[in-house]
């Protein structure tokens, strides 16, 4: 038992290893993340200014709603787009910083090293929205007096470990295919955004696509925010959101564990783990 | 029983694409794509004690990094048996993780952007290192390679020779038993190379690591291994002592002497190979040294007279140019 336990820690250790290596690649980026920050603030806006762009046109609506809701799509996709592409390009990062070979060599379970670039990704994705959400409330002046902002916190952590997931998936891509494979991973990113209701209700989808709705975390996890925020809805209502977003975390993460185990096998059967090609 | 490292009718096939040039073919290939085979590592065998520090040669292409690659983990093996320290290394246990090293002169390990402590700490994490042991070992690689004021900068703003010493302690902080070195000295200068070979010379004598080399500098060849394995189209040619590659695959000596008189003609005793005022140098058949040693000290005055191998290099190009084992 105090093996397990003290393997355990080791482990852990590692990944805090990992989460702490990301946090100096971060501070040495700083200003481009900056720079990147600003993008993501400005394309919000964009998105938030849409309901007043129509009521602007004539249109019929609660704008304080409407522009609340564009805005919880635009921060929690900002936020689940954060945790998948951290994972995804967890390859890709490797390979542009020539360490790819000294990584996969290191004594460190491959589950520990993506759980410590998960671990980072939650709280650089969770400070960034919080910032995002913070600035277009004020900068809108939106009011939100019913909102339960810790059900959806809770919500979004619980969304987390799906995504983490599927972004363990993709993370995988960059291993096999060095030329193309980061930019198959954004194919699986954009899908999730078409189909999970971010800027509008799943239900205005074609059938087709509201089944792909089905099986994507975002939708629940967007769901599940916009009724706290929006309606004030605590946890107790909301196991109909939960219980699908607990579901898939429980596959996606083993799932994505195989996969990138398989993955890594296939690359070492066939040279792939060096800095390019 | 196996050494540190037992390697057995070790293979590496690659099926590599192939086609013809053009924009006909590049269509072509992108329905039915012809893929040829190549036997990267084709049957290798070869056993090293602990403590040894073995010379890996061969020239660009014949299996080196391949092989290197098998033993530490990151390729796994087509066919054949390869064990590290009892380990399989496609396995990658932990055990057998923290107990090796692999560095490679044209890689780092080190975040680019940070400087090198940082990275160590991470290392230190990562290979749960007990921190009083990390601090003094690290502190013991810092000094024996001199790099105290290298680590607290960036690694970007090293030189060259500068980040290949301070990767060599990142690679080493867990005191790994087996040192996979491949080509740890490309692209420095004779100062450095100098240096770094001392350093895994002293290395090896303080911990009695296992050291597998590769390098295309003869220097740190002979400056390091007794042994070398020379490895060509994935096949070992030679296995055995340094010293015994010039007498396998030389079929010539050197003899350099030096004359009371050097305007003779000395063409007769052997092919006249450097001539430079009185100081001779002669190439003759291994076979005919004896001979000829002897009629130049009979017929000749003769002030000093040495007779040597081949350099290496002319002797590592003579084994390259075989075919087959011999």
């Amino acid at each position: 038992m105090s093996t397990i336990g003290s393997t355990m820690r080791a482990e852990l250790v590692g990944a805090g290893g990992v989460v702490e290596r990301n946090y100096y690649l971060t501070k040495r980026y700083i200003w481009w993340d900056l720079a990147w920050f600003i993008w993501t603030v400005a394309n919000t806006l964009t998105i938030v200014f849409i309901a007043k762009g129509i009521e602007a046109q004539g249109g019929q609506l609660d704008v304080n709603r409407v522009a609340t809701s564009l805005l919880i799509g635009a921060v929690v996709w900002a936020y689940l787009g954060v945790l998948f592409e951290f994972l995804m390009e967890t390859v890709a990062w490797e390979r542009w910083e020539g360490t790819i070979e000294y990584t996969f060599m290191a004594p460190l379970s491959r589950s520990m090293h993506l759980a410590g670039m998960g671990g980072f990704s939650v709280l650089y994705g969770l400070l960034r929205a919080v910032f995002l959400f913070t600035v277009c409330i004020w900068f809108f002046d939106l009011s939100v007096p019913d909102a339960e902002f810790l059900a959806a916190l809770v919500v979004l952590a619980i969304a987390s470990i799906s995504f983490l997931g599927i972004g363990m998936m993709t993370s995988v891509l960059p291993l096999i295919s060095p030329e193309k494979g980061t930019q198959l991973g954004w194919i699986a990113q954009g899908t999730l955004l078409v189909v999970s209701g971010v800027y509008y209700p799943v239900e205005v989808l074609p059938t087709w696509m509201q089944w792909l709705a089905k099986i994507s975390p975002a939708t629940y996890a967007l769901e599940a925010a916009r009724a706290a925020i929006l309606d004030g809805q605590g946890l107790s209502t909301m196991w109909d959101e939960i219980w699908p977003l607990l579901v898939i975390g429980v596959v996606s993460i083993p799932l994505g564990l195989w996969i990138f185990s398989r993955g890594e096998r296939y690359a070492k059967k066939h040279g792939k783990l060096k800095r390019s090609g | 029983m196996d050494g540190a490292v037992h390697v057995h009718e070790l293979r590496k096939v690659f099926d590599v694409p192939e086609r013809e040039p053009g924009l006909l073919a590049a269509t072509k290939s992108l329905v039915r794509r012809k893929t040829r085979e190549v036997r990267a590592v084709d049957g290798v065998s070869f056993d090293i004690e602990p403590g040894e520090i073995v010379g890996f040669l061969g020239p660009n292409g014949a299996g080196k990094t391949t092989t290197l690659k098998m033993l530490s983990g990151l390729l796994h093996p087509t066919d054949g048996d390869a064990r590290v320290l009892g380990h399989v290394p496609a396995k990658r246990e932990r055990d057998f993780l923290r107990r090796i090293t692999l560095v490679m002169g044209n890689r780092n390990q080190l975040q680019w952007d940070l400087p090198a402590l940082d990275s160590y700490e991470l290392h230190r994490a990562v290979y749960r290192i007990p921190r009083e042991s990390f601090v003094e070992t690290r502190d013991e690689l810092i000094e024996l390679l001199d790099v105290g004021d290298l680590v607290r900068k960036p690694v970007r703003q090293l030189s060259l020779g500068e980040r290949m010493k301070v990767e060599i302690v990142g690679s080493l902080l867990h005191r790994p038993a087996v040192l996979f070195l491949d080509e740890p000295t490309i692209g420095l200068d004779v100062t450095m190379q100098k240096r770094i070979r001392a350093f895994v010379a002293e290395y090896n004598r303080r911990h009695g690591a296992t050291v597998l080399l590769t390098s295309h500098y003869m220097a740190d060849v002979e400056a390091l291994c007794r042994r070398v394995v020379v490895i060509h189209h994935g096949s070992i040619l030679y296995d055995g002592q340094l010293a015994g590659l010039a007498d396998r695959f030389a079929a010539y000596k050197t003899i350099a002497v030096a004359l009371e008189n050097g305007f003779v003609e000395l063409e007769r005793y052997g092919e006249v190979i450097h001539r430079d005022g009185d100081l001779v140098t002669l190439r003759v058949p291994k076979a005919e040294t004896a001979r000829v040693t002897a009629r130049l000290l009979a017929e000749q005055e003769v002030l000093d007279l040495n007779v040597e191998d081949p350099p290496i290099e002319d002797v590592i190009e003579l084994v390259f140019a075989q075919e087959r084992a011999v």
